[in-house]
């Protein structure tokens, strides 16, 4: 590994300018290098910090991001996670979580250009998600919490910076969405009835991962009354079937994020993920009369020719192509809601561990420490 | 259409208006700077027949032209 100081002293790697916040503000507006919000300036003495927990070669690249296929050097997603206000101890998850839409079935280069409203939308599980404090409790998918709001931000970020998502050019959007800002939350594993995402995709329950979802913002499913299983799936599956989404058309994940209360009462009913999953892939439907005269003749009629050429206009329209595709979780804090969150079309979740450089599962992030 | 062109056919890109930047940025990202972009009226998606067919009018003489420019 070449040293950080030689690195930095490379041509091109550092700009510079007035070092009052507001004149770096407004020259990071210039350029066009931020998501329009304030940042911290990216100094070297900052940046150098911000990598005190990472063990991989600071040149070396994660990942390209597309569309530009900028390299997604340690180095630079470190100027990037200070711009957002990252501690430290939180760069590794953003690492982790480039990594991870960086895998082929995420489809980065799709989800970065298309003109869909989607944003990675960053879950984690295991100890260090609660050791470094991402919020599972009240407010999940909202603001206030740092770590939720500096981890998204700092992915979103890299995203347009080194990826060159910008609005028009490289990021198609047509109108976006504010999850773009931020997107990321913790399981709420101690509140869940069931097994936490990470030990359902069969890693270890002491594992840390990302799971990370080409997801529009959330849906909100109110139910204040039902007091039964079915009840409150009833509800989620009548916030699920929506015409204008690309999950009835398409092999995406949507994710049905479980308040805590809502999740208690559907496994009080007996009721696993597995069944769970079951239940609203059989009635999460929609009959094709619900869509256009034009969408059934072009989208249902001709593209997909082979299951609805022929079918009845009562056709049952899944929200999802088999039971394992959707995405169960549980966060958040008291109340009667839950969330249903769609996707991309062409896309798949991507779940990834944070491991050491020496392949070993990292089970503290203190463990990452240089030095 | 970017390995096509590298490989020495002749290649281009039917893009509408709104997605030239793009076009254009991603010819260079894929290393063919000048892959021919033939220009038409977004959009592209939800168009009848008819529709389609003007656009087919107008990016037809483009294609023609690089076709004979590449080959002469």
């Amino acid at each position: 590994m070449s040293s950080l100081s030689t690195m930095l002293a490379s041509p091109g790697t550092m700009v510079q300018c007035d070092d009052d916040p507001e004149a770096v503000y407004e020259f990071l507006c210039e350029k066009g290098w931020n998501d329009g919000l304030p940042v911290i300036p990216p100094t070297p003495a900052r940046v150098e910090r911000m990598l005190a927990y990472c063990d991989r070669d600071f040149d070396k690249p994660v990942a390209k991001i597309p569309p530009r296929f900028g390299a997604a050097t340690p180095i630079r997603v470190a100027a990037n996670a200070v711009m957002a206000g990252c501690k430290p101890e939180y760069f590794p998850l953003v690492l982790l979580a480039l990594e991870a839409m960086a895998e082929e079935p995420y489809n980065l280069y799709g989800t970065q250009a298309t003109t869909h409203p989607c944003t990675p939308m960053l879950i984690f599980n295991g100890p260090i998600a609660r050791e470094i404090g991402i919020n599972a409790g009240h407010n999940v998918m909202g603001n206030y919490f740092r770590a939720n709001a500096a981890i998204g931000r700092a992915v979103r970020l890299a995203l347009v910076n080194i990826g060159a998502a910008i609005p028009g050019i490289g990021d198609m959007a047509t109108a976006g969405t504010p999850a773009k800002f931020t997107f990321c939350v913790a399981e709420n594993e101690a509140a869940s009835p069931w097994e936490p995402l990470h030990v359902e995709l069969g890693f270890p329950q002491d594992a840390s991962t990302v799971t990370v979802i080409a997801a529009e913002g959330p849906h909100n499913i109110n139910d204040h009354e039902s007091i039964t299983a079915e009840g409150i799936l009833t509800m989620t599956a009548g916030t699920m079937t929506i015409t204008g989404s690309n999950n009835a058309y398409y092999a995406g994940q949507p994710c049905v994020a479980f308040g805590p209360e809502h999740a208690q009462t559907v496994a009080g009913g007996g009721m696993s993920k597995a069944d769970v999953k079951k239940w609203l892939f059989e009635r999460a439907t929609l009959p094709m009369s619900r869509f256009s005269q034009e969408g059934i003749e072009r989208r249902f009629r001709r593209k997909l020719s082979d299951q609805y050429a022929n079918a009845p206009l009562d056709a049952p329209v899944r929200m999802f192509a088999k039971p394992d595709d959707l995405i169960v979780i549980v966060t958040g804090g008291a109340g009667k809601h839950s969330a249903y969150i769609p996707t991309f079309g062409n896309t798949r979740s991507v779940t990834q561990p944070l491991r050491r450089a020496d392949g070993e599962l990292v089970k503290s992030i203190q463990e990452l420490k240089r030095g | 259409m970017a390995q096509l062109t590298k490989r020495g056919l002749i290649a281009a890109v039917v893009c509408s208006d709104s997605f030239m930047k793009l076009g254009t940025a991603q010819a260079k990202v894929f290393g063919v700077p000048d892959l021919p972009l033939l220009k038409i009226q977004h959009p592209l998606g939800g168009l009848n027949m008819d529709k389609v067919r003007e656009r087919a009018a107008v990016a037809l003489p483009q294609l023609l032209k690089v076709v004979k420019e590449k080959q002469s």
